[in-house]
């Protein structure tokens, strides 16, 4: 082995290059030894064999072409691969071709491979974002339908509202109807009626002379029977309420030991301790099964069953309890062991003013309204009521309700249909506490080829929002116990639901308003006199000798307003109608003004607009007495005025002076603060319809 | 061996001067001039994308090879001419009248040793336009790929495209590969491109689609749109 590197193989085992020649008809007459390694070609065989395919057409015209100078390109198949060669031509031996070849460096060619592939990947990506971009516009389109056809939906459900409007507007109408047809008749019946009982009352009090024990015996039937009659007139009202369908049923959630907890403290005055009936209130056995319905109602419909248990039973006890049963029910059960009742009775005891002839019912009070009242709250509550008795030894009164209100159930159902999986159909959040809305918005929204969710709290609309991106949120502002103008504001500061399109819907219902204001609040409770001198203490006498100003154009309540007020330091002036009343308070300028609420022709309305728009009279404090039911109207109206409203049912003298100091108080107060504008008349607020599809809000 | 077709149908004669500018920007390697002369010269004057595809274009490339063959241009240049034609078929994407989709799936494919992928491109864009979803496999796809997509995606046809000479082994190669699959009995398979014609019989159980862009796309409507006979 020599040390020394035979050159010439070296270089001829790396050289790219090749030398050949082929005849014009293409066969090799010879070549080196490079070629032979390369190309894989011997002498004698067809240069075809080394080409790759589609340079055979090149090559002929090369070999045709011999003396033609400059490079030219051929693929030879080198190591299996259609490879290119760099070729120079000149004329061989016997009109052959020579051919000198030079193999591209493997890297150039499969860069230009490499380079056309990555041109096609960029060519796919390419069309990859126009697809998207396609997409991206297909969707805007359909977002900016969807808008569109919200907007429709958004007109069409203002109109709904408009006709929802009208609708209660047209059935408010014609409850107020009957409304004032019972509260005048009540009216008609009380005012009489007081006056008996407080004329009753005064001879009683013997203030203007003695009586015998026959004259008192006498005196005392009249005031009750009196008694008798207004509390008929009560339950009367109620009744009319019920059938007018203003009984809102309300949706509340509490467990049985709230119910009956709340109610043994309302019934302990009812029973006492050491009476000879034993008002006893189980601990429920499931204490803590919900009930979603209207709590007031089934309260009130067990202090009835109570108070009648308890009017019937000489001795003994009355026993209440409840338990859940089948069927999704609970089961409230009165037990008492009193005079019972036969069984011919058990149905009749629910008519109305069915009173069943016995001694404890001729002592006891009552029209026999109460178990109609109670029945018909069962119904409205999905429930039933019924009775049972073992004449002589007691009586079962036992009130069934589902633990549901059907309202609710209802309620459920639709918004189980609302989130059971996706049909397609773009989603539409409604926050309404309302039942019977929302099943109205609930059929708007399906003819309209939505979905709608409910949502009957601000906290459930939360929580769906974090499933659901809906389409467009419906809220009504005036959700009973909470706002939803705080949802509102978190709905449109969030960026990833600002966009949603909110409409903001209220509906005018005044009697919500109303409650809201307080209604309740005008009911005085019949004071007994040992209050009365406690409160009469409790105030400052502050105004001695203060003029007090009667309108009333009922002679019978002037009478007694006088004998109320007889032995006190008041002056007292009267007037019998309203031009006099507002000549006379110009006039003396009295300390404070009693007016009562029906004048003859005008109202208290007019005449209160009349001294509130003179300035001097404005600031007089002024006393409604009345003994008409008051529309939540009436009241708001009022209630700026008016420093306190008297119903004239159960005005005794004690109540007279108790709310005239109570007054004059708060005029001095209002007096010394300089607050001493009242307006004539508060007229109910109206919100806007407004609709939103603007990110901006609504403000 | 018969040289590559080069005949321009009819239709697209009056082309004939718009391709000639279009070659001029590929020899000059000018790629903003091609696409302007497509776009303002071609689109803009009216012409739709399927008439540059077929009228222009490829009439230009054609004539590119052409020259690569007389040993006019090198290589590279064809290369980059080649590259500009990729270019621009991919800004005539966005401007293509699309029909709506059918819910029919297309398989485009090159075969191993098949580089040159501008005819299969274009042929891709036209089954898009038709209303077909493409997939596109590009230039040198293995057969055993092909194969493995079609079996994935269940195509409603595949067309692979034969556009040199260089490709008939591939071709059969894809071919049998897609026979071979289970449940390919009734797929439409395809051969396009300039060099189908030269495969005649050679190339196994597939329809040999001779012809232009457009052809191609009518065999394929055909294909899948009537009912399967056998």
């Amino acid at each position: 082995m020599t040390g020394r590197v035979d050159r010439a193989e070296l270089i001829s085992s790396l050289s790219r290059e090749f030398a050949l020649e082929a005849s014009t008809d293409g066969v090799v007459t010879w070549c080196d030894e490079r070629a032979r390694r390369l190309l894989g070609i011997d002498a004698g065989r067809p240069l075809e064999e080394a080409l790759a395919p589609g340079s055979e057409d090149k090559a002929r015209r090369l070999l045709a072409s011999a003396a033609t100078p400059g490079e030219r390109e051929l693929f030879f198949m080198i190591d299996g691969e259609a490879t290119s060669t760099c070729v120079r031509t000149a004329s061989g031996a016997d009109g052959a071709t020579l051919i000198l070849g030079a193999v591209g460096t493997g890297e150039r060619a499969s860069t230009i491979t490499r380079m056309g592939a990555a041109m096609s990947e960029l060519s796919t990506l390419q069309r990859e974002s126009e697809r998207q971009q396609r997409e991206l516009d297909v969707r805007r389109k359909e977002v900016h339908d969807l808008r569109g056809s919200l907007d429709d939906s958004g007109r069409g459900m203002q109109s709904l509202f408009v006709e929802l409007e009208e609708q209660s507007h047209t059935l408010r109408e014609e409850a107020e109807v009957r409304g004032r047809v019972v509260a005048n008749l009540t009216h008609e019946l009380r005012t009489p009626l007081s006056s008996i009982v407080g004329l009753a009352e005064l001879l009683e009090s013997r203030v203007d002379g003695d009586l015998t024990s026959e004259q008192a015996k006498q005196i005392g039937f009249i005031r009750r029977a009196a008694e008798d009659l207004l509390v008929l007139a009560s339950d009367m009202l109620d009744i009319a309420r019920s059938e007018s369908g203003a009984l809102r049923v309300r949706d509340d959630a509490f467990t049985l030991e709230e119910l009956l907890g709340t109610l043994r403290g309302q019934l302990r005055p009812l029973a006492p301790q050491d009476g000879p009936v034993a008002l006893v209130i189980d601990e429920p056995a499931d204490a803590s099964q919900t009930l979603h319905t209207d709590r007031g109602k089934i309260a009130q419909i067990l202090r009835n069953l109570v108070t009648n248990a308890l009017k019937f039973t000489e001795s003994g006890s009355v026993h209440v309890s409840a338990q859940a049963i089948d069927g999704g029910r609970v089961m409230f059960s009165v037990t008492d062991t009193g005079i019972g009742i036969a069984p011919d009775d058990l149905e009749r005891v629910f008519e109305e003013f069915v009173q069943i002839d016995n001694p404890l019912q001729r002592k006891a009070k009552g029209a026999g309204l109460g178990l109609t009242l109670s029945r018909r709250l069962a119904t409205r509550l999905g429930g039933e009521l019924t009775a049972s008795s073992v004449p002589g030894h007691g009586a079962t009164f036992t009130l069934v309700v589902p633990v549901m209100h059907p309202d609710v159930r209802e309620l459920q159902r639709l918004e189980e249909r609302a989130r059971a999986g996706d049909d397609g159909r773009a989603p539409v959040l409604v926050l309404e506490d309302d039942v019977r809305a929302l099943f109205l918005y609930e059929r708007y929204l399906s003819e309209a080829g939505f979905r709608a969710i409910p949502a009957r709290s601000v906290g459930t609309a939360r929580e769906l929002l974090r499933t659901i991106r809906p389409a467009a949120v419906v809220l009504d502002v005036l959700l009973e116990g909470e706002t939803s103008w705080t949802f509102l504001t978190e709905l449109k500061s969030n960026p990833e639901t600002r966009d949603i399109p909110a409409l903001v819907v209220t509906v005018m219902d005044r009697e919500r308003k109303a409650r809201a204001l307080g209604a309740d609040e005008f009911h005085v409770k019949p004071m007994d006199r040992g209050w009365l001198l406690g409160r009469l203490e409790a105030l400052a006498p502050s105004r001695n000798a203060a003029r007090v100003l009667h309108i009333d154009d009922d002679e019978m309540a002037r009478y007694l307003m006088r004998r109320h007020l007889a032995g006190t330091t008041y002056q007292l002036a009267e007037a019998s109608d309203a031009s006099e009343g507002i000549r006379l308070a110009r006039a003396l300028l009295p300390d404070i003004i009693v007016l009562d609420f029906v004048l003859g022709a005008t109202t208290a309305l007019e005449v209160l607009d009349e001294l509130k728009s003179d300035p001097a009279t404005r600031g007089i404090p002024v006393i409604l007495s009345t003994s008409k039911e008051l529309t939540p109207h009436e009241r708001e109206r009022i209630a700026a005025d008016t420093a306190a409203i008297l119903p004239k049912d159960r005005l005794t003298r004690e109540v007279a002076i108790a709310r005239l100091r109570e007054a004059l108080r708060t005029a001095t107060a209002r007096h010394d603060a300089t607050a001493a504008r009242v307006t004539g008349g508060v007229r109910a607020p109206s919100l806007p319809v407004a609709r939103t599809g603007e990110p901006e809000g609504v403000r | 061996m018969t040289r590559l077709p080069t005949s321009v149908p009819d239709t697209e004669a009056p082309l004939a001067p718009l391709a000639a500018r279009y070659l001029a920007a590929l020899r000059a390697a000018d790629a903003d001039l091609a696409i302007r002369t497509v776009l303002d010269d071609g689109l803009k004057a009216g012409l739709g994308v399927d008439e540059l595809h077929l009228g222009v274009i490829e009439v230009a490339q054609r004539e590119i090879g052409e020259l690569w063959q007389r040993d006019e241009i090198t290589v590279a240049e064809e290369h980059v001419a080649t590259a500009i034609s990729q270019l621009v078929v991919a800004t005539l994407y966005r401007h293509l009248q699309r029909d709506r989709r059918n819910g029919h799936t297309v398989v485009v494919s090159c075969p191993a040793g098949e580089q040159h992928e501008l005819g299969a491109r274009i042929a891709a864009d036209q089954l898009e336009a038709a209303g077909y979803r493409v997939l596109f496999t590009g230039a040198n796809t293995p057969a055993g790929e092909l194969a493995a997509l079609t079996e994935r995606t269940r195509p409603s046809a595949v067309v692979i495209s034969a556009a040199t000479a260089l490709a008939l082994d591939g071709v059969r190669g894809a071919v049998a590969a897609l026979r071979g699959l289970p449940g390919a009995r009734g797929l439409p398979v395809f051969v396009g491109g300039c060099a189908a014609r030269l495969m005649g019989r050679g190339v196994g159980e597939a329809t040999v689609a001779s012809g232009d862009a457009r052809r191609l796309v009518a065999l394929v409507n055909e294909a899948v749109m009537r009912p399967e006979a056998a």
